[in-house]
């Protein structure tokens, strides 16, 4: 009897430690990118350049890391619910194409006390929209 | 394949935008958002990156959107959609591209609400499937916001859900679009 409630309380615990494991698991955190270590570091013309020359290659190894750029701001857009800060590489179809920032809320004073100066941002990188490069949850390095 | 059709793509937009720039709508600012409703969990997705091109002369309109742009509440949820579902290393975008069949019923320079019939070829991880579905365009002065509520079937899009997680996951999931174009310079 002694033998029988000691396996059902292990076998309790296993399954709460189980339950909790899942709980977490589940309810795991987004990246806090503006704590996270970068994957690359590279100046934001080569990290254009990259996208447009070899995009195959680029969207390999960039799209889904953290990456910081050096380079400068050149306006920032604000939608209903972005403020993104556009570093520009030219113009086409859409107007002014580049690396599009969508700035964390914290950071969107320091860019646009920016804008027109060198920074260092640093994004989780999306991916290519066929004209610009897509960089998020981003924030203002120096 | 995936580059050509990207080339192809872009062609259209830049054939679109020399014929008649004058009536091109555009946005790089439109949202998407799903919606998976399953016994065990309802399960949302926003993307507010997409880009859309229109001419109202001819109706004729893409868009172009970027797949780990879709944020979840969860970031679990939001991993698995990229790394299992989507393979969004393999297809990092969803293009679509069509034209609204009853553009003669549509007159984008009077302020109004417009119901409009869109058909096109819809292609997610490479699979292109031709779609026909209903939308509107709210036309205000030289803004139009365009709007559609639709369904897709994941498997017509060879996206398989394991028979572990088939109650957290619908097969059909909801597809709302909101682009507020704005008219090219």
């Amino acid at each position: 009897m002694k033998l029988l409630k000691i396996a059902s309380l292990i076998s309790l615990a296993g399954l709460l430690a189980l339950a909790a494991v899942y709980f977490f698991v589940y309810n795991k955190p987004h990246t806090n990118f503006e704590q996270a270590k970068p994957d690359f570091k590279l100046t934001a013309s080569e990290f254009y350049s990259a996208f447009t020359d070899t995009q195959e290659q680029a969207e390999l190894k960039y799209n889904g890391n953290v990456v910081e750029l050096s380079g400068k701001i050149d306006f920032i857009e604000s939608t209903n619910s972005l403020n993104i800060a556009v570093l520009a590489f030219g113009d086409g179809l859409f107007g002014p194409e580049g690396i599009r920032c969508t700035l964390l809320d914290n950071h969107v004073e320091k860019a646009e006390m920016l804008i027109g100066s060198d920074v260092q941002i640093k994004g989780f990188c999306s991916g290519f929209s066929g004209s610009d490069v897509i960089l998020e949850h981003c924030s203002i390095v120096n | 394949m995936k580059y050509l059709k990207t080339l192809l793509l872009l062609s259209v937009l830049v054939m679109m935008y020399h014929d008649v720039v004058a009536q091109n709508y555009m946005t790089r600012n439109g949202m998407i958002r799903f919606y998976s409703e399953a016994p065990l969990e309802n399960i949302e997705a926003v993307n507010r990156q997409v880009s859309s091109v229109i001419n109202t002369e001819t109706g004729e309109f893409v868009f172009r959107v970027v797949m780990r742009s879709f944020n979840f509440e969860k970031a679990l949820m939001q991993e698995h959609f990229n790394e299992n579902y989507i393979e969004s290393h393999k297809y990092p975008n969803a293009s679509f591209q069509g034209r609204i069949t009853n553009i003669d019923e549509i007159n984008f320079s009077v302020p109004g609400e417009y119901v409009a019939q869109v058909e096109g070829e819809l292609t997610i991880r490479d699979v292109t499937r031709s779609i026909s579905k209903t939308g509107t365009f709210i036309v205000n002065g030289e803004e139009i916001l365009g709007k559609s509520t639709f369904d897709i079937a994941v498997a017509d899009y060879n996206i398989r859900i394991p028979t572990a997680v088939v109650n957290n996951i619908a097969e059909v999931v909801e597809v709302t679009v909101e682009v507020p174009l704005k008219k090219m310079n």
